[in-house]
């Protein structure tokens, strides 16, 4: 429950500050939003119908860019989190920042690309079928930053994704009085000191 | 190191051989705190001294006054009286005068 | 013992100050010498191939303690935390923002165990162990009382405690220990307790403890000493043998077994509550220290076991003692070493229990009874210690650890005022001294991080006109007695939980003639808890 209110609402975050809050659930949800409107590139064949009920939520591109503009801004205006930044922070919003926008072109701009090519091209990345590409520049640019997003997902900061279902503080039961929680280093460790201990037991008052 | 009448302090102030005290280096650190040792402060110095050497550690707070007042009167017995000699407190400062360790922990 | 900086003023509000790079900047509280160093198995001094030993140490504790690797590898830097810690508040060193202390391990840390930092340093801000880093640390992480008030504003509960802990493993592992907590942890797993306490001294400050009881009351309370077979061992932090206010709330804990007429003991094998070892992060020796527990229960024959008032004992006893040592519940029946002692524990009870929650249990079943009138004259505040709110529970049930406190408060004084919503509770500020900090070399530190609970504190003052604080935890007692003065409050106004119980509490005389009363014995008044 705690940890569903923590990744679901980002509960910890509205505590402590109610702007980085908006701004970063305002992204998050957008690129949630946006993310499950994709799965149309993706899906084999003719679209079921409740993808129509997706389909508004392409709107969820401006939530999106306005929270990460949103952050961008806290991150230089605000001197506390200036000082903390590294140079990759900045890189990062700015490649979702390009990301989102150059999608929203896509979308909301009369640049449409032609949808049913990228959506072959999608689909037979999943077979492992290189299909033809669309040569619009806000295209490539959206898809080349995804793909480099992917590229560095697993040496970057965006293994927060995961990370915070790993959290200790967050996930443990508090039961520790009621069950005995020993690692397996500190269990052998107890075992090789276990004999020794007993023979001190009782001697030394 | 620091040196009080050629004998070794810590980094605190307190004597790094507890045997090398004797009453001038208690003289000696208290003008350091700008204190003139009393005959009220030489009470409460050697009692510190003896419980020290019965028990090897500093009294309790509650134990010294209730024996500083038991032994010279009751007005003297309490943690007010004891403060006004030893403004930085009669555990830690009495105890560096009369050459004991400090006392650690919680407190 | 530098008295070269300014007090902070108390603002109205709690400001977010402007950052001052440096101004916390320094050397750090004094060193550990081979002397204390040389007991706990760490080096002496600094070594040669430190680089090395401190690099290989946090790989070591990388993959022993999963906190440790999610924490450095989580943060996204959003700077919630920035303004979140007393130490940063009242200093404004930038480097005292969590994220930013945090950081200063971080960033070796990425240098030698990400890809990415290893690869492009500069762009993650990855940085190398040199001198200047390693001096840092050691300043830095003795600048954090370890109070997780951070964490609890953290979108991914980074702890900053636990790096702090990492950090200073790392730098013990190195042979650069902090003076004061090393020194106490030589006493406390040689000795027995932090303050080098032997068995004939605090046999003698008990009995004289007994003595002014009588005096006072009448009643011959009694503190038995390493009495075999008692119900309750009770483990209580050494300051309430030795310092005020500690030891009124000592008298109060006499109070209340002697009322309930439970069998108890202490040991004095086993006489210090507090464990050093949780500060300096090292499993070994708070592991030796709460092993000395484990043989005072099992020699002493005891049910129960017990922990008086301190804030880092109750989470090292809640939270570890049944890791540590077996004292607790739910051991598996193939693992000797804790079923031994715990078939001895009587499950009836919680183990460890602490000693707000059986106060609080009697309270509830009509056992004691108090006049609360007698601390009429007092308007009084709870203090919520950082690692009873954030690392612990009572009572078993959620918020206990909030609630019980300020139950039993109320059951024996009349005015009671809340500190401010945002400084109490999960989010309390700690006193400042917490962690391995009360030490006079960090008096500054001590009280620039006593700043916003002194807010806290100034405000009710104004508008309840409170005069008296109290707190269930060694370290606050006496930080808050050394750095109330220094705010113009009066140090005698921090008490223990126990002494408003004591004052209150109504002893049953014993049947003899000459009680025959001076003074008519009041009508008793029972009061239950709200």
């Amino acid at each position: 429950m705690r940890m569903a209110r923590e990744v679901v609402l980002f509960e910890s975050l509205f505590k402590s500050n109610k702007w980085t809050w908006l701004f970063g659930w305002l992204f998050h949800v957008g690129l949630l939003l946006v993310l499950i409107r994709h799965a149309r590139y993706f899906w084999p064949g003719d679209l079921p119908e409740i993808f129509l009920l997706v389909q508004p939520f392409k709107y969820a591109a401006f939530a999106m860019v306005i929270g990460l503009i949103g952050l961008m801004g806290r991150r230089i205006a605000v001197e506390r989190i200036r000082y903390i930044s590294a140079p990759s922070d900045y890189l990062m919003l700015i490649l979702m920042l390009v990301i989102g926008i150059s999608g929203a072109v896509m979308t909301f701009t009369s640049n449409h690309t032609d949808v049913i090519m990228v959506k072959q091209f999608a689909s037979g990345l999943l077979t492992f079928d290189w299909a033809n590409l669309p040569t619009e520049v806000h295209f490539l640019v959206h898809i080349f930053m995804v793909f480099v997003l992917m590229a560095i997902f697993p040496i970057s900061k965006l293994l927060h994704v995961p990370g915070v279902f790993f959290s200790p503080t967050r996930n443990q039961v508090d039961d520790a009085r009621k069950k005995r929680h020993i690692s397996p280093w500190a269990l052998r460790q107890e075992k090789e000191q276990e004999v020794r201990l007993n023979e001190t037991l009782g001697k030394d008052e | 190191m620091a040196e009080i009448c050629g004998a070794e302090v810590d980094e605190e102030g307190f004597l790094v051989d507890l045997s090398d005290w004797n009453k001038e280096i208690a003289v000696e650190m208290a003008k350091g705190d700008d204190i003139e040792l009393s005959e009220e402060h030489w009470d409460v110095i050697n009692f510190l001294r003896d419980y020290f050497e019965e028990y090897q550690i500093a009294p309790a707070v509650r134990v010294l006054t209730k024996a500083i007042g038991k032994q010279f009167g009751k007005e003297k017995g309490n943690s007010k009286y004891l403060y006004s000699l030893f403004p930085y407190g009669p555990g830690k400062q009495g105890c560096r005068f009369a050459g004991l360790p400090k006392p650690t922990g919680c407190i | 013992m530098a008295d070269d900086f300014e007090v902070p003023k108390l603002p109205t509000y709690l400001e977010i100050p402007k950052m001052n790079e440096g101004v916390m900047a320094g050397d750090g509280p004094f060193k550990s010498v081979e002397e204390f160093q040389t007991p706990l198995g760490f080096p002496g001094a600094k070594v040669d191939n430190w680089q090395e030993v401190a690099i290989n140490k946090m790989g070591e504790l990388k993959s022993k303690y999963r906190s440790v690797q999610v924490f450095l590898d989580a943060c996204v830097k959003c700077g919630a935390c920035t303004d979140k810690c007393h130490y940063f508040l009242g200093s404004s060193d930038p480097k005292n923002m969590p994220v930013a202390r945090q950081d200063l391990f971080r960033s070796v840390y990425r240098r030698h165990f990400t890809f990415a930092g290893k690869y492009f340093p500069k762009l993650v801000g990855a940085k190398e162990l040199d001198d200047a880093m390693l001096d840092d640390w050691y300043n830095y992480f003795h600048q954090c009382s370890q109070c997780r008030r951070c964490s609890v504003f953290c979108p991914y509960g980074i702890d900053t405690a636990e790096i702090s802990m990492a950090a200073r493993e790392v730098l013990d592992a190195v042979g650069i220990g902090q003076k004061y907590c090393n020194q106490i942890l030589g006493k406390a797993i040689t000795i027995g307790n932090n303050l080098g306490l032997p068995e004939p001294a605090l046999r003698d400050t008990l009995l004289d403890l007994e003595e002014e009881i009588e005096e006072e009351t009448g009643v011959a309370v009694k503190y038995p000493l390493d009495q075999k077979g008692a119900e309750i061992l009770l483990i209580t932090p050494s300051a309430d043998f030795f310092a005020e206010p500690h030891i009124d709330g000592l008298i109060g804990y006499g109070k209340v077994f002697h009322q309930d007429g439970v069998s108890w003991t202490m040991s004095s094998y086993a006489s210090e509550g507090a464990n050093f070892g949780m500060f300096i992060g090292s499993y070994d020796i708070m592991r030796k220290a709460a092993l000395r527990i484990r043989k005072a229960a099992l020699d002493l024959e005891v049910s129960r076991v017990m922990v008086g008032e301190c804030g880092h004992a109750w989470r090292v006893a809640y939270s570890f003692w049944n890791t540590l040592s077996g004292v607790g519940a739910g051991a598996d029946i193939s693992d000797e070493h804790a079923m031994k002692l715990q078939n001895q524990l009587d499950s009836r009870y919680p183990q460890p229990q602490h000693i707000i929650e059986y106060t609080h249990d009697l309270i509830q079943r009509n056992k004691l009874k108090f006049d609360k009138s007698a601390n009429d004259d007092r308007t009084v505040t709870f203090h919520d210690s950082c690692n009873v709110a954030r690392a612990t529970n009572m009572g078993g049930i959620p918020n206990g650890q909030f609630i019980l406190p300020r139950e039993v408060i109320k059951a024996v004084c009349n005015n009671y005022v809340d500190m401010e919503r945002s400084t109490i509770m999960e989010s309390t500020f700690c006193c400042g001294g917490g962690g391995g900090l009360l030490t006079d070399d960090l008096m500054e530190i001590r009280i620039k991080g006593a700043m916003p609970r002194m807010q806290a504190l100034k405000e009710v003052e104004k508008t309840d006109a409170v005069d008296t604080l109290v707190a269930i935890c060694a370290i606050c007692k006496s930080q808050f007695s050394k750095v109330l003065p220094k705010f113009d409050f009066d140090p005698y106004m921090i008490v223990s939980a126990h002494q408003l119980v004591s004052e209150a509490i109504i002893m049953d005389k014993p049947q003899t003639d000459d009680s025959e009363a001076e003074m008519p014995i009041e009508e008793t008044i029972t009061e239950t808890v709200e």
